[in-house]
């Protein structure tokens, strides 16, 4: 089971201050890696909070947290605090007015056996 | 008292009392803004070569011959810098002809560009606490973004002509894709929009306030919006990235709405700049250059030899160029995986006060002083006040105006 997504990412005060003492540490990863989505797309995907889930799309895959919004419905629209772990998946196209399309990811969501990606990992990636 | 650099608000009262390894006390400083100190203490940078510990003067030597040996250099970052390093480091741009770029040409230049050509009206943040009674925050979310924004200049304050502040004299508008913290706050106000729906909802409202019924979205709300916006005295709207990223390249909306309130009553902007100088950077540019960011020297110091473009934007010239010095900046976290990636994969010189994923991967790392704590300089605050710090800690690290020159000195 998998769904379609739309991803927007958002700021976040407390993963903020966790990233200015750390980029490396274990808190800085649980508060950065996860996906807020909606009830009815944790249900689709069979999924509750703090269970992994994988996020692919055409630019890299990662594996994150699934956490339920308690924002209105909004199914089919999921929310990612920026950082590096929601960057993996966007793309740097340039628009006609020559910025990247920041809000505009989408991805596939399944349900996933695997750990978190760590940080190690994705610098892994970087630079292979 | 001193000031802090943690984002563009640069609130000049804070009080902190520093003891060995820690901030014991502080006043005045958010949640945003300890953090930001609390890099004083954790994972500071040293100099390094290819990961190995080296004097610093190594190190910049090794900085030196890396940018003077590069056919086509790039300097990114600059946001987290004082005006008197963006000086030097736009100097050396010249000297070496590279690129050079900030944070501004993935998110704010957008709009910066058309306030600092006087294109859009804007104001300052002691306007804004002094007479605004209405402000619109849209696709942005100041309680994490730049937290005291609302105590300090938009909602709270007891203004000249807002005594009666929030209470009565002041609303607060949200336009957001999702019901943030700040939206949670001004909730009976606050409207939401689909991704990439900013620019429909900016044509109702411009539908509205010519008397019509808009087509889309919810016309009720629609028309209370119209409402608020045309009983304004003095309204400031403040555009953050959510707001820049979806509208993209129908910016000239954007101005035609404020052209359009401005005919009915008094409305500026202040974009909601992230890092503490960005504006600084664009501002600098365009007096040098005629452009805010994406510029390149390559060719030599001549003016004809500008050229500014997406090319010379870090998302493509970081797949042009053979290497790269960053300052102030971690692309390699705060990029997208593409740019991240060929920055990975070329020579970096990384000018940092801490360790990032962009030092790790430098070939270079110089440490420096942290503005504002163990730095001095001037900044510009997201409404182009200009603001000057004092360091308030000994450091022996050096400022990045101090290494940028040593480096320019070694070329
Ligand atoms: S609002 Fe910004 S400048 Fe003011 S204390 Fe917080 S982080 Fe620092």
């Amino acid at each position: 089971m998998s769904v379609e997504l739309k991803i927007v990412c958002f700021e976040d005060i407390f993963q903020y201050e966790s990233g200015e003492k750390s980029r490396f540490s274990d808190e800085y990863r649980q508060l950065s890696a996860v996906i807020l989505l909606d009830k009815q797309d944790m249900a689709s995907l069979g999924v509750k909070d703090g269970d992994k889930v994988l996020v692919e799309n055409e630019i890299s895959k990662i594996v994150v947290a699934a956490k339920t919004t308690d924002d209105e419905p909004h199914a089919g629209l999921a929310f990612m605090i920026n950082s590096v772990w929601s960057n993996q998946l966007l793309r740097d196209d340039l628009c006609n007015a020559s910025v990247p399309r920041f809000k505009g990811i989408t991805a596939r969501v399944a349900p996933s056996q695997e750990e978190v990606t760590q940080i190690s990992e994705i610098v892994q990636r970087l630079r292979a | 008292m001193t000031t802090c650099t943690g984002c563009s608000l640069l609130c000049e009262d804070i009080e902190l009392v520093l003891k060995t390894g820690a901030i014991s006390e502080a006043k005045n400083l958010c949640r945003k803004g300890q953090g930001h100190f609390q890099a004083l203490f954790t994972e500071r940078t040293k100099p390094m070569i290819d990961g190995k510990e080296v004097t610093l003067d190594q190190a910049i030597a090794k900085a030196a011959e890396i940018l003077k040996n590069a056919r086509t250099p790039l300097l990114y970052g600059w946001s987290n810098s004082t005006l008197e390093a963006q000086t030097v480091g736009i100097n050396l741009a010249k000297k070496i002809g590279a690129f050079i770029d900030d944070t501004s040409s993935f998110c704010e230049g957008l709009l910066m560009e058309r306030i600092l050509n006087g294109k859009i009206p804007t104001c300052t943040l002691d306007d804004v606490r002094n007479f605004a009674d209405t402000s619109v925050f849209w696709g942005t979310d100041p309680s994490n973004s730049h937290p005291r924004h609302l105590s300090r200049f938009s909602y709270y304050p007891r203004g000249e002509k807002r005594q009666k502040s929030y209470e009565e004299e002041r609303t607060c508008v949200v336009v957001d894709v999702r019901k943030s913290a700040t939206a949670h706050l001004c909730s009976n106000y606050y409207f939401r929009v689909p991704p990439d729906g900013d620019a429909e909802f900016l044509e109702s409202i411009l539908t509205v306030l010519d008397g019509k019924i808009p087509k889309t979205g919810d016309k009720k709300r629609l028309i209370e919006l119209g409402t608020i916006l045309k009983k304004t005295e003095f309204g400031v709207i403040f555009p953050g990235p959510g707001m820049i990223y979806s509208m993209q390249d129908k910016m000239d909306l954007f101005e035609e709405l404020v052209a359009r309130l401005n005919e009915i009553t008094t409305f500026k902007v202040i974009p909601m700049v992230g890092h503490y100088n960005m504006r600084g950077f664009n501002q600098l540019m365009l007096g040098q250059t005629g452009f805010i960011n994406s510029v390149s020297f390559r060719g030599g110091a001549a003016g004809a030899a500008t050229t500014h473009g997406p090319e010379q934007g870090v998302a493509l010239a970081a797949k042009s160029s053979d290497a790269a010095l960053i300052i102030g900046s971690d692309p390699l976290s705060a990029l997208p995986f593409g740019t991240a990636r060929a920055l990975a994969h070329i020579p970096l010189i990384a000018i940092d006060p801490r360790r990032s994923l962009t030092t790790d991967a430098a070939q270079v790392v110089i440490p420096s002083a942290l503005s504002g704590l163990e730095a001095g300089g001037t900044a510009l605050r997201m409404d182009g006040t200009r603001i000057s710090f004092e360091p308030i800690t000994e450091s022996e690290r050096l400022s990045d105006e101090q290494i940028l020159t040593r480096i320019m000195e070694a070329i």
